[in-house]
């Protein structure tokens, strides 16, 4: 006990000491770990950007305008029993003028021409909007069905799919890119740690020489190089932790106004799940920093 | 106390360090090992608290056969020998205090058991006025007696000393040496390397003299010869 205890004084004295090299430490275990939290947040900030595009994903099914109002409601009242289906709006032939009419208000050229036409050229439509991007090929397979096919005019998937597609890609080309970033990091990290630890060995050889002599147990020796690195590590999380909470508050109601209103929960993600994020984040680096100290004792401490 | 029989130790290739020593150092005993440089002196010092390994041959401290005594029990050896070294010095950043209880501390002994050892072995020196002072403060001869109070925190039975007066005047040689002689005085077995002719001639103690490595004379109540 007093021995722990002990090496724990000795760690923090080594901390203290080569402060510089500890500060250079540190602050590349949190640039690594950045990179991390930043490829977190963005998986966030993605899955939510999707999901928000899923939702205006629709499908409008155009009748043609003879078609009888029961076959409208029938071919509404089957798509509504998919399991797919998230809702269906129904739109009468009167109701499809009104809107037309309406978005090209200022448009005489078209209100002239629909004139020209003479009553209501436009047919009933049903609006399908479904949970997610891949369930509107199932969808629109059904409306082939030759229940329906006679009557329906066209289908016209709106483009949103483009937008979740190129969302998709670019987060996933973000997150190699972000993934490769951090694994290069860590790597750097693990070459520095070890590296601090092969320094703080040779300024301490002295130290080590006598504590040796003097009848120090081998475990004794090592400990404080070993509970050293559990404060990089402690340190290094902390300090990306306080980083990480204040950004997510900042760029939290941001993400929200860019998704109209609609909040992104990021933060509230955070505030969730920070013992598990963080923890995990620390008890990774631990264990990687644990290694790194390891290999440099077995190295450079002659024991 | 200390046993050595048949003992060679070679570093590698192929230099030798000591060649057929055989020794016996009896409790109470001071011993003086003299010889050119270059000859074994440290080696046969450095095989007595396993700092060093034998080539071949057999070693026992105070009954316990240390030939080939197993990493773990190396702090355990540590513990009952004192060693004042050559290149064994005093830690720049920590007062007299701090030194001579930094070798406690590590041993893991407790606080209390600290702040009475210090004190005891700091008087011994007769530095127990100058414990915060640091190492730099302080003269030649008593940065020696420092690091001879840091060797005797554990009570050791046997005190290893390789040319602590190396550095040292002619006084401070002296009071390094009386120091020694009490700590001996007190039952404490004292090894003593050195070549200083004067010191091994008015202590009239055990001398054994190396020579390349050898034991080519060892006499009780000796004298420097060379
Ligand atoms: N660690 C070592 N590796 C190789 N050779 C050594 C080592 N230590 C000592 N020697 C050699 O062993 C011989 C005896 O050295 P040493 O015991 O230090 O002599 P002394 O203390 O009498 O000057 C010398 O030739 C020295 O160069
Ligand atoms: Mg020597």
């Amino acid at each position: 006990m007093i021995t722990a205890l002990r090496a724990v004084k000795f760690a923090f004295q080594n901390f203290g000491r080569n402060f510089w090299l500890s500060l250079i430490t540190v602050s590349m275990l949190v640039l690594t770990l950045l990179t991390v939290n930043v490829l977190m947040v963005l998986q966030q900030v993605a899955s939510k950007a999707i999901a928000f595009a899923e939702e205006r994903i629709e499908v409008s099914v155009y009748f043609y305008p003879a078609t009888a109002e029961e076959r409208i409601t029938g071919a509404a009242g089957y798509l509504r029993g998919l399991p797919q289906v998230r809702d269906v709006e129904v739109i009468t032939s009167d109701e499809a003028l009104r809107r037309f009419s309406d978005r090209h208000a200022a448009d005489e050229a078209i209100l002239q021409s629909l004139d020209e036409v003479g009553g209501n050229p436009f047919g009933p439509t049903l609006v399908v909007k479904a949970y997610g991007a891949d369930d509107f090929p199932f969808i629109l397979d059904a409306l082939d069905n030759p229940q329906f096919r006679n009557d329906i005019r066209e289908k016209d998937f709106s483009s949103f799919e483009d937008i979740i597609d190129r969302i998709r890609s670019t987060t996933d080309r973000i997150q190699l890119f972000g993934m490769v970033l951090s694994a290069i990091f860590l790597l750097i990290a693990t070459l520095i740690v070890f590296n601090t630890v092969r320094i703080a060995i040779f300024i301490h050889r002295e130290e080590i020489g006598i504590m040796k002599l003097v009848g120090a147990t081998n475990a004794f020796v090592r400990a404080p190089f070993l509970i050293e690195c559990l404060i990089y590590s402690l340190f290094s999380v902390a300090f990306t932790a306080v980083i990480v909470y204040s950004s997510v508050a900042v760029m939290d109601p941001k993400f929200s106004a860019f998704f109209g209103g609609e909040s992104v929960g990021l933060l509230e993600y955070f505030i969730r799940n920070w013992y598990w994020i963080f923890g995990m984040q620390f008890v990774i680096l631990t264990i990687i920093n644990m290694l790194a100290t390891m290999v440099a004792m077995r190295k450079y401490l002659r024991v | 106390m200390i046993h050595f029989k048949n003992i060679n130790k070679t570093y590698s290739p192929n230099i030798v360090g000591v060649r057929n020593v055989n020794l016996h150092i009896r409790p109470g005993e001071f011993v003086s090992i003299v010889g050119q440089s270059g000859t074994g002196k440290s080696t046969l010092a450095k095989l007595m608290f396993a700092e060093e390994r034998p080539t071949s041959g057999q070693i026992a401290v105070g009954g316990w056969d240390i030939t080939r005594i197993r990493e773990h029990d190396v702090p355990l050896l540590r513990r009952q020998i004192g060693v004042v070294f050559q290149d064994f010095k005093l830690l720049v950043r920590r007062t007299v205090y701090e030194n001579v209880a930094f070798a406690l501390e590590v041993a893991g002994t407790p606080a209390r058991r600290i702040r009475e050892v210090v004190p005891q072995v700091l008087k011994i020196v007769n530095l127990q006025e100058k414990g915060d002072r640091y190492p730099k403060q302080l003269s030649g001869g008593e940065q020696q007696r420092v690091v001879v109070a840091r060797s005797l925190v554990h009570r050791p039975k046997i005190l290893v000393a390789d040319e602590p007066t190396g550095n040292l005047d002619t006084i401070h040689t002296r009071e390094i040496i009386d120091l020694l002689r009490k700590i001996n005085e007190f039952g404490t077995t004292v090894v003593l390397v050195t070549h200083n002719r004067e010191v091994v001639n008015a202590l009239k103690k055990r001398v054994i003299t190396l020579e390349g490595g050898e034991i080519t004379s060892d006499v009780e109540e000796g004298r420097y010869k060379l």
